[in-house]
């Protein structure tokens, strides 16, 4: 994909904390979206394809931080800063039947603000790699793309 | 919800939700005794920068086990008769709590540091939370 900068891989060391609880997340999200969306969807339609969205992004994070799929972890990571923040935010002022039962409602509240918390993890643990350390940059300069694909 | 309601009305007395309830507690209990111990184990690990040993994924396995036991109880008493648990929702929790153990069991093998243990930890405490969630849906509905 990109030219490979020197960079850390994004799904080792700590990375695999953050790659674990970004898979409960989208394990969380994604059944409780399917589950509303094939038992309720008339109830709430906004709110319960935004559930499900919620599940396919937080999926797609999971995948992109396991594989070091930089370019993907960073656009998932922000549109989950993005959807946490709105759909928080519409939740705490109440728009009419809008999201009340999502992962990003109440800011995550109902997850322990887990939601919350993880993108701004997220984003600093993809700017920390983003930045190898010197000594690093000329021991592990071999890995490639190649490498990342073949995961999972 | 009413329609529910009225219908446990007219089975009577029979063993309800709540008695099934009392049924599945010590299962319940079980696991999350075991899952508490699992992620004490773990977070000993964590503390001593260890990486997860094979014996700590038998410690899952006994976990996994116990759960297919809960689940099999599960299903035969939600097959013989009328129950107001929400079975959409009850089998998603436990098809996603059979999951996430043997993910960490995984990744175990393919990050040999410390990291192993911390995800470990995480997995057992999800899958006790988890057990506490099914208890709920299980108890409320």
């Amino acid at each position: 994909m990109t030219k490979v900068a020197p960079t850390r891989p994004t799904g080792s060391g700590p990375g695999r904390l953050l790659v674990a609880v970004y898979g409960i997340l989208a394990l969380a999200a994604t059944a409780r979206g399917i589950y509303q969306v094939a038992t309720k969807l008339s109830d709430a339609p906004v709110a319960y394809l935004l559930s499900l969205f919620s599940g396919v992004v937080y999926i797609l994070a999971t995948i992109a931080l396991a594989t070091d799929r930089r370019r993907l972890a960073w656009v998932t990571v922000l549109v989950e800063l993005v959807g946490v923040l709105v759909v928080g935010t519409l939740s705490v002022v109440d728009v009419g039947e809008f999201p009340d039962e999502t992962v990003w409602s109440g800011f995550g509240a109902g997850y322990g603000y887990i939601p919350l918390v993880l993108p701004f993890l997220g984003l600093l643990w993809l700017w920390r790699t983003g930045h190898r350390a010197p000594d690093d940059v000329a021991a592990a300069d071999s890995t490639d793309d190649d490498g990342a694909a073949t995961v999972g | 919800m009413v329609v529910r309601d009225a219908r446990a009305l007219v089975n009577g007395p029979a063993l309800g939700p709540v008695g099934w309830g009392l049924v599945i507690l010590p299962v319940a209990l079980l696991v999350g005794a075991l899952c508490v111990a699992l992620a004490a184990w773990a977070a000993w690990f964590v503390a001593a920068d260890r990486a997860v040993v094979l014996r700590q994924l038998w410690g899952g396995a006994v976990v996994e086990a116990v759960l297919v036991v809960q689940g099999v109880i599960a299903a035969a008493v939600l097959a013989t008769g009328d129950h107001d648990v929400d079975a959409a929702l009850f089998w998603g929790y436990v098809v996603v709590q059979l999951i996430v153990l043997p993910i960490a069991a995984a990744w175990a093998f393919a990050e040999r540091t410390r990291w192993s243990s911390v995800v470990l930890l995480v997995a057992a405490l999800t899958t006790g939370f988890l057990e506490y969630r099914l208890w709920q849906i299980w108890g409320v509905s």
